[in-house]
């Protein structure tokens, strides 16, 4: 960035305090995470979990044993896993399907659909007649309860259609002057044309796949579908309870609970590390496509 | 480009004003079939997943049960509006979501702004980005994953009480989870841990469009480094601030419900419920799914309410618009 004011040592105090505050703000905000990683690794019978802060001397991969010994945790690695891969790759060529039909010229219901879905963004049954509705359509208990709600999104038809209508519209007409149908004009021209912004949308849709849980939780009351996370949270509740009778009892079972609290910092590692994978790599599309959205308002 | 279209368009256009109404509408379907075929089905999955559902707030009304036909129950009018009114938990409720709300907002909306102003006078490209980048992860981790962090954090045997015990500061450990007056400041903290930066990105964008001249200007007139900030940055980003202002008004009655469900226990109920949690409770947990269904109602008529005239209010004094 360019400076216009003139360089003194107020200005130069300036940079320095500047550069120790968000020095510190970063590690704020790595801490709670390098912290969970330490206790994960660390070994509870020699050093107590309490004393852990930066560093431990101590490294056992004991809790993340534990932990790929439970079926369980397994199974619901592979189901968190299909629910991002098939609920992301459906909902992202379902509205952008929409979003699309919403920016063809020439088609008149295209207004009409448009205003249809946007209306769903202002207003909303709420959560009971939602959950009753997945109840009356016998949704609950299956897997697809988590694809079929979600397959069209009135918000990320908005980002995506304003991209659309950023590109020449003479690509489409060619190729319709050529006799290809909608569809695929669809699949061979908007889809590669608009890798940026459906990048973007694809991040926003995995990373809410895999974080959610409330919906597991509540559409699957049976169990046989739940993913990480709701394990997690189960760990989580497990150790909450422990923590309640820790107060009381003697030094064995002290020992018992702080594994316990190495097998839920695993978990805890386990859940957060995918995100952490993908996010480099896709971090150049999700600021994109934020500012895309940002650009037509 | 696409004359060759528009005279097929036009010599249809003319040949069919003489024909009927319905032969008409059959005329423009077969034209794009594909497209009004795809347009039905979309058509059908909004009206079953999202209206169904919007009328079906009608159950607030009458005392439904699972199993029988909406039309079938009995219809109780406002009885369960009243009853939510009335109830002694209800000033309790509402002092927790206004709370909570208030508190993200005292704390939590200038904190990006804050954190904005100081990326944006990094003047090592590579710092900044880094600090950046390090800054949006929170908002990609799940609430579980942030809730098992406090828990570790605050628990028992915790860093913080292990901390505090050997400073002399506490003789015994605390569980502050358990402690309902803790639970509002854990609550902000964790809110704007998860949010601060990725709501600065906003703000960064704003500032990254004020035009160069501005500062050059401002040279020429004398002004500071602590000068530029106060009067050319800050009044820049203004409107995006009053923006996000009115946005975060408008939703006050949105105080959260993962943190509240995942970080809240019977302990702390009396501090953590907020009219979500409620609705969630009494008609999910218990099933009664008019009484749920009416608290849901509450909240939604008066948030459209809030928003709307947040929204005309802003229109009218600041000629700004959300919507």
């Amino acid at each position: 960035m360019n400076h216009y004011w003139n360089e003194t040592w107020k200005t130069k105090l300036f940079d320095i305090f500047n550069f120790i505050i968000l020095l510190i703000f970063t590690l704020i905000v790595i801490y709670p995470l390098w912290l969970e990683l330490m206790i994960s690794l660390n070994d509870p019978s020699q050093k107590p979990i309490g004393e852990v802060v930066f560093w431990t001397q101590y490294m056992t991969l004991d809790a993340y044993k534990i932990l790929f010994k439970d079926s369980n945790i397994l199974r619901g690695t592979i189901i968190s896993i299909l629910r991002v891969v098939i609920g992301t790759t459906c909902t992202l060529f379902c509205t952008g399907l929409l979003a699309y039909v919403t920016t063809i010229r020439r088609f008149k219901g295209r207004n009409f659909l448009r205003k249809v879905y946007i209306i769903t963004m202002y207003f909303s049954g709420g959560l009971i007649p939602t959950y009753l509705l997945m109840v009356n359509l016998k949704l609950t208990n299956t897997f697809w309860v988590y694809i079929i709600p979600c397959l069209f999104s009135a918000y990320y038809m908005l980002l995506i259609a304003s991209y659309i209508q950023s590109i020449p519209e003479a690509l489409f007409e060619a190729a319709r002057i050529d006799g290809c149908s909608e569809l695929g004009i669809y699949a061979k021209i908007v889809l590669p044309v608009c890798v940026p912004v459906f990048a973007a949308v694809a991040v926003y849709l995995a990373v809410g796949h895999w974080n959610s849980w409330f919906d597991v939780l509540i559409y699957n009351p049976k169990g046989q579908w739940d993913t990480l996370q709701v394990y997690l949270r189960r760990i989580l509740l497990e150790s909450e309870a422990a923590a309640k009778v820790s107060e009381v009892s003697n030094a064995e079972s002290k020992l018992r609970n702080m594994t316990s609290e190495s097998v839920r910092a695993a978990t805890t590692i386990v859940v957060t590390v995918p995100i952490l994978l993908v996010y480099p790599f896709f971090q150049k599309y999700f600021i994109s496509g934020i500012t895309i959205g940002s650009v037509k308002q | 480009m696409d004359t060759k279209l528009n005279v097929t368009d036009k010599k249809a256009n003319l040949s069919s004003k003489n024909r009927s109404f319905f032969q008409k509408i059959s005329h423009e379907f077969n034209k794009e079939r594909q497209l009004w075929v795809i347009t039905i089905v979309m058509l059908i999955w909004v009206f079953v997943f999202a209206y169904i559902p919007m009328a079906g707030a009608m159950i607030a009304f009458t005392n439904y049960e699972p199993g029988y036909s909406i039309w079938n129950c009995d219809w109780v009018g406002l009885k369960y509006f009243i009853e939510f009114f009335t109830a002694p938990e209800f000033p309790q409720i509402m002092r927790n979501t206004l709370a909570i709300s208030g508190l993200n907002i005292l704390f939590g909306f200038p904190a990006p702004i804050i954190l904005a102003i100081l990326l944006n006078e990094v003047r090592m490209k590579k710092y900044k980005k880094v600090v950046q980048t390090v800054s949006y992860i929170p908002h990609f981790i799940s609430w579980v994953v942030v809730a098992s962090i406090m828990f570790t954090i605050l628990g028992n045997e915790g860093i913080l009480n292990n901390i505090l015990l050997h400073l002399g500061i506490i003789d015994k450990p605390i569980i502050y989870l358990y402690e309902g007056k803790y639970f509002w400041t854990i609550i902000t903290i964790a809110n704007i841990w998860k949010s601060v930066g990725w709501s600065s990105i906003i703000y960064l964008s704003a500032m990254s469009g004020i035009d160069d001249e501005l500062y050059q200007a401002g040279a020429v007139d004398g002004l500071g480094r602590f000068g530029m900030i106060c009067h050319i940055t800050l009044p820049s980003i203004a409107p995006t601030i009053v923006l996000l202002l009115i946005l975060d008004i408008g939703s006050i009655l949105n105080a959260g419900f993962e943190q509240q469900l995942l970080l809240g226990n019977d302990q702390t109920r009396a501090y953590y419920e907020v009219i979500d949690t409620y609705a969630y409770k009494y008609g999910i947990q218990q099933g009664r799914y008019g009484y749920g269904a009416a608290v849901g109602l509450v909240k939604g008529i008066i948030s459209i309410i809030l928003v709307f005239s947040v929204n005309h209010l802003a229109k009218k004094k600041l000629d700004i618009s959300v919507m």
